[in-house]
């Protein structure tokens, strides 16, 4: 069974945000008024945590992107009453929406606040209506919703590997963030194959994950030769 | 007496009367419901045993993709341009929509929500299920399709998928 994980290479990544809105489009997230986003109702799939360092004229910024960390040992799932969250045989926490009941004890057990609630059915922008990506459904309102890890991609390389009787390739599932980083600082793939890049930076000097010490096991892994 | 009667006999007919009344607009409700109207009383079986067709010659891409899908106005064009080549007024109908170029809008009556991922491919070439197991005999299908033969419930997927031990994990099929 495969283990899916994502690495970001921060001494490669500008912050540019490309990821967060790749991700918007890719998996039909919907857009919030501007004073509900204020209020911390603002939905994001893969997220960016800013800080700054220093004093004016010297101030270095630092941006972090965030999607859900599809924790081995997640805690979200322990909490959900009904199931509609759980980790899956491929390490990927699904969220199953028609199965939630919006009681959000999972986003409170959600260290990395990775999950979001959405407050209203969804609403777009004027046009936006005829560009949805049909392979992702569109939530209703009182359903959390978080990263995926773009899981509906896997139905399809699966079924053309299964097609063609061979086994997946490193780098055949790409979730939209790693496809569209123009830096290429997003790293994707299977933790389970030896030969697989994101193995091989999970095992770098450089690594380091969110929160180690909390024992949930994140599979996103950030690099970094610069200090915290 | 007998008027007590005669007023628990009307009772009676008018309570009858009206269950049946009720049991009709059921039926008919339900009926309706049931049968989405096809814009052509298309039939299978004259298309499959007269006219020599496979499934896969109008249903293109139940072999190689997500959805069957319904044969374009073009495919028809093949053998229905000019001439009817049947006493049937559902032809001229056909004539109609190739002399005006006009797609035929098909109604889908098998059809899993937007929260479901369903892929013929996996299913018929690479599961190498006939289309018979879900869709029954379309070959003896005169008329159109008015209700599933394998309705679309998330039973009757798991219920398969156990028996021929196939994952029932949510995110394989949901999205
Ligand atoms: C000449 C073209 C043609 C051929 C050949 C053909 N079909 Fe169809 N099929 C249609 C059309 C047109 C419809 C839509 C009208 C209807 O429902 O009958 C349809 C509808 C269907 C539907 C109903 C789909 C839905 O959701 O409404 C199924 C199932 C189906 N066909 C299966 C088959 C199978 C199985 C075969 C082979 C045994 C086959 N068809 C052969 C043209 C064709
Ligand atoms: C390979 C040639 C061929 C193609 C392609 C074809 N047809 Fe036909 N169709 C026939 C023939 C032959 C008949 C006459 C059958 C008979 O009456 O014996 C017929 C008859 C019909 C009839 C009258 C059937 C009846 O009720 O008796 C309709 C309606 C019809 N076709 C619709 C369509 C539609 C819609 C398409 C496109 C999806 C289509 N056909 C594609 C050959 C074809
Ligand atoms: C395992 C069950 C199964 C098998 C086998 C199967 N189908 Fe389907 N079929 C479905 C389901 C479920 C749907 C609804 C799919 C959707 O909504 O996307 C469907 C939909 C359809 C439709 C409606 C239009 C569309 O674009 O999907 C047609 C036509 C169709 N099938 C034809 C076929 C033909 C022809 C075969 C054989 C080659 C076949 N099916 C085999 C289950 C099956
Ligand atoms: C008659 C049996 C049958 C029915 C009914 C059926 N399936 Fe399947 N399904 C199969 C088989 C067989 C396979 C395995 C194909 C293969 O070998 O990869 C499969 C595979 C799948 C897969 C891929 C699983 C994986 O390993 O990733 C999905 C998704 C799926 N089916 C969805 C559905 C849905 C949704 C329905 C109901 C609308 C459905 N199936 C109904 C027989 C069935
Ligand atoms: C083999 C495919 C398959 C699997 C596995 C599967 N489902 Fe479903 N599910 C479906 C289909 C198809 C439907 C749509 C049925 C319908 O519309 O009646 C559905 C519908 C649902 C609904 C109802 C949505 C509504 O609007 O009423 C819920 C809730 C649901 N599934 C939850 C789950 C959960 C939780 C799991 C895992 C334990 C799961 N499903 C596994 C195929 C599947």
């Amino acid at each position: 069974m495969p283990k899916w994980a994502m690495v970001f290479d921060l001494d490669k990544c500008t912050g540019c945000g490309a990821c967060m809105a790749a991700c918007k489009m890719e998996n039909n997230v919907a857009i919030v008024d501007p004073e509900e986003a204020q209020a911390g109702r603002a939905l994001f799939w893969m997220d960016m945590i800013n800080a700054h360092e220093g004093e004016y004229p010297t101030v270095a910024i630092k941006r972090m992107p965030k999607p859900c960390f599809h924790c081995d040992n997640p805690p979200c799932t322990k909490v959900c009453p009904v199931r509609a969250t759980y980790l899956n045989e491929d390490g990927l926490v699904a969220q199953i929406y028609h199965r939630c009941i919006g009681c959000r004890y999972c986003m409170a057990a959600c260290p990395f606040t990775a999950k979001v609630f959405n407050w209203w059915d969804p609403r777009w922008l004027e046009g936006a209506t005829t560009c949805f990506n049909p392979d992702v459904s569109l939530r209703m309102a009182g359903v959390v919703e978080k990263c995926s890890f773009c899981a509906h991609r896997l139905h399809h390389v699966n079924e053309v590997a299964r097609v063609d009787d061979r086994a997946l390739q490193d780098g055949e599932f790409m979730p939209a963030c790693a496809e569209n980083c123009p830096a290429d600082a997003i790293y994707f793939g299977d933790l389970e194959n030896k030969d697989s890049q994101v193995y091989k930076l999970s095992r770098s000097y450089r690594v380091s994950r969110v929160m180690e010490d909390l024992g949930v096991e994140p599979k996103v892994y950030y690099l970094a030769r610069r200090t915290a | 007496m007998a008027r007590i009667a005669r007023a628990g006999i009307r009772f009676v007919i008018l309570s009858v009367a009206g269950i049946v009344l009720v049991a009709v607009f059921i039926v008919v409700k339900s009926y309706s419901r049931a049968r989405p109207s096809q814009p052509i009383e298309y039939n299978h079986k004259v298309h499959i045993e007269n006219a020599g067709l496979n499934c896969l010659d109008c249903h293109v891409h139940a072999g190689d993709n997500v959805a069957a899908t319904f044969p374009s106005l073009e495919v028809c064009r093949n053998c229905h341009n000019a001439e009817p080549v049947s006493k049937s007024a559902e032809e001229l109908k056909v004539l109609k929509y190739v002399a005006e170029q006009k797609e035929i809008p098909w109604n889908q009556v098998y059809q899993v929500p937007d929260h479901v991922y369903f892929s013929h491919r996996r299913h018929v070439t690479v599961g190498k299920l006939e289309c018979s197991v879900c869709h029954g005999d379309m070959k003896q299908q005169t008329a159109p399709v008015s209700v599933p033969y394998l309705a679309v419930t998330m039973d009757n997927c798991i219920k398969c998928h156990r028996e021929r031990k196939i994952t029932n994990d949510c995110l394989a099929c949901h999205r």
